[in-house]
């Protein structure tokens, strides 16, 4: 496709946030980063412009203007914080695709503040009812998206969603961010997706993989 | 963020409160800024947009020379028909001559509100006979009118348009060359 489509990121200069923009940045994409901390966010497009001169980035100072002006709206905020964002959006994300990348952990990681019958992703579902919401990136980290590539292996990338046109949006934006897309099932497989993303996070603190690790399916 | 969107609706048909946020449920609420490509030729059309606020050209391009085959202001609808309607890539290019606010509708929305909503449908069925009638007329008008009549209507029908766009784009639109339309123009102001 020709035509560029605007993405927002909500809550940019986070780990996930500043990871993701960066990739994306590289893929024929338009860029519109928004986050609280205005001053870090101005940081994060001026190095994102210096690594990538053509690059189409831009700050916005308000996330509804972000989100009004998006194809795309990605929320790379905590599960706390996206209820909030959610309410704020949810008139100018009507019809969209919002991609959530949350894991609702509780702060001892071992566990989802959730309940079993739920995902955060079908929660936000609940919240934007008109909008598309796409489970994806939740079971990457930040540092696989600057190598998407470990011990020879490209990192798998889980999406789970309910409607056929945002899954492969968000497929695209998998392979934009140079990981490979594995299409899940419905949103309801969010579930599994964010319990894999705990299991990870996990796995990763129990053997020390310097925050550099990520899912693969081994098949013949 | 609608209101223009419903306020033309009502113009041809009445809306109760429950239609009106059934309808809203399906549009997509979107910001576009000047110059910026809402379709290019090329890729499949996938939403035909409404225009709340600013300016939109559609054109197709030539061996790198465009030609402008609609200017929708305020209130209008734009959309590659061909391309929405059968899915096949574009044969033209849209965007925006201003900042502009749009309400966007899918192809599944609209196939999903024809099916649903027969005031959708009846409103659809209205639009679309308004535009072959202009086209129709624009049709009769380039061939058969002289140029100086051809813009003197396109001046009295949409004297918007000639205030917010600039002339080298009318006359792509009007399928002159630059030069020709400012001759016309100023034998005109002459005449007056």
């Amino acid at each position: 496709m020709k035509t560029k489509q605007t993405i927002a990121v909500i809550g940019a200069t986070g780990n996930m946030g500043s990871a993701i923009s960066r990739a994306l940045s590289n893929a024929n994409y338009r860029l519109l980063l928004f986050a609280k901390d205005q001053a870090k966010l101005q940081t994060l497009v001026e190095e994102i412009r210096k690594s990538n001169v053509v690059a189409d980035i831009e700050s916005v100072d308000c996330s509804v203007n972000a989100s009004w002006e998006a194809d795309i709206i990605l929320l790379a905020v905590p599960y706390q914080a996206e209820k909030e964002i959610a309410e704020k959006i949810r008139e100018v994300a009507n019809q969209k695709v919002v991609v959530s990348i949350s894991n609702p952990l509780n702060t001892s990681f071992n566990g989802m503040v959730t309940e079993p019958d739920t995902s955060a992703a079908e929660e936000l579902q609940k919240q934007l009812p008109h909008s598309k919401v796409v489970k994806a990136f939740n079971t990457t980290f930040a540092a696989d998206f600057s190598t998407p590539v470990i011990d020879g292996k490209q990192v798998d990338s889980f999406i789970a969603g309910n409607h056929e046109e945002a899954l492969q949006t968000a497929s695209e934006l998998v392979v934009a961010a140079g990981f490979y897309p594995i299409l899940a099932g419905d949103l309801s497989v969010s579930r599994t997706l964010e319990n894999m993303a705990l299991l990870l996070i996990q796995e990763t603190i129990k053997s020390n993989y310097d925050w550099l690790a990520g899912w693969k399916v081994l098949h013949h | 963020m609608y209101d223009l969107f419903f306020k033309k609706f009502r113009e041809r048909i009445d809306l109760s409160p429950e239609e009106e946020i059934q309808i809203k449920s399906y549009l997509i609420p979107k910001k576009i800024r000047r110059r910026q490509y809402l379709l290019q030729e090329g890729d499949i059309c996938k939403h035909i947009a409404f225009v709340e606020k600013g300016a939109l050209r559609e054109y197709s391009i030539e061996g790198g020379t465009e030609h402008i085959i609609l200017f929708a202001l305020e209130g209008w609808t734009v959309a590659d028909l061909f391309s929405f309607l059968t899915g096949e890539p574009a044969v033209y290019t849209i965007d925006a001559l201003e900042d502009s606010e749009l309400v966007l509708i899918s192809k599944s929305s609209h196939e999903e509100l024809l099916q649903t909503q027969p005031k959708y449908e009846t409103y659809m069925r209205l639009l679309i006979t308004d535009a072959y009638i202009a086209l129709q007329k624009r049709l009769t008008s380039s061939i058969s009118l002289p140029i100086e009549e051809r813009y003197k209507n396109f001046v009295e029908t949409y004297p918007d348009i000639v205030q917010r766009v600039p002339q080298h784009m009318i006359a792509s639109y009007m399928g002159l060359s630059p030069e020709t339309l400012s001759r016309v123009r100023k034998k005109m102001l002459n005449q007056k």
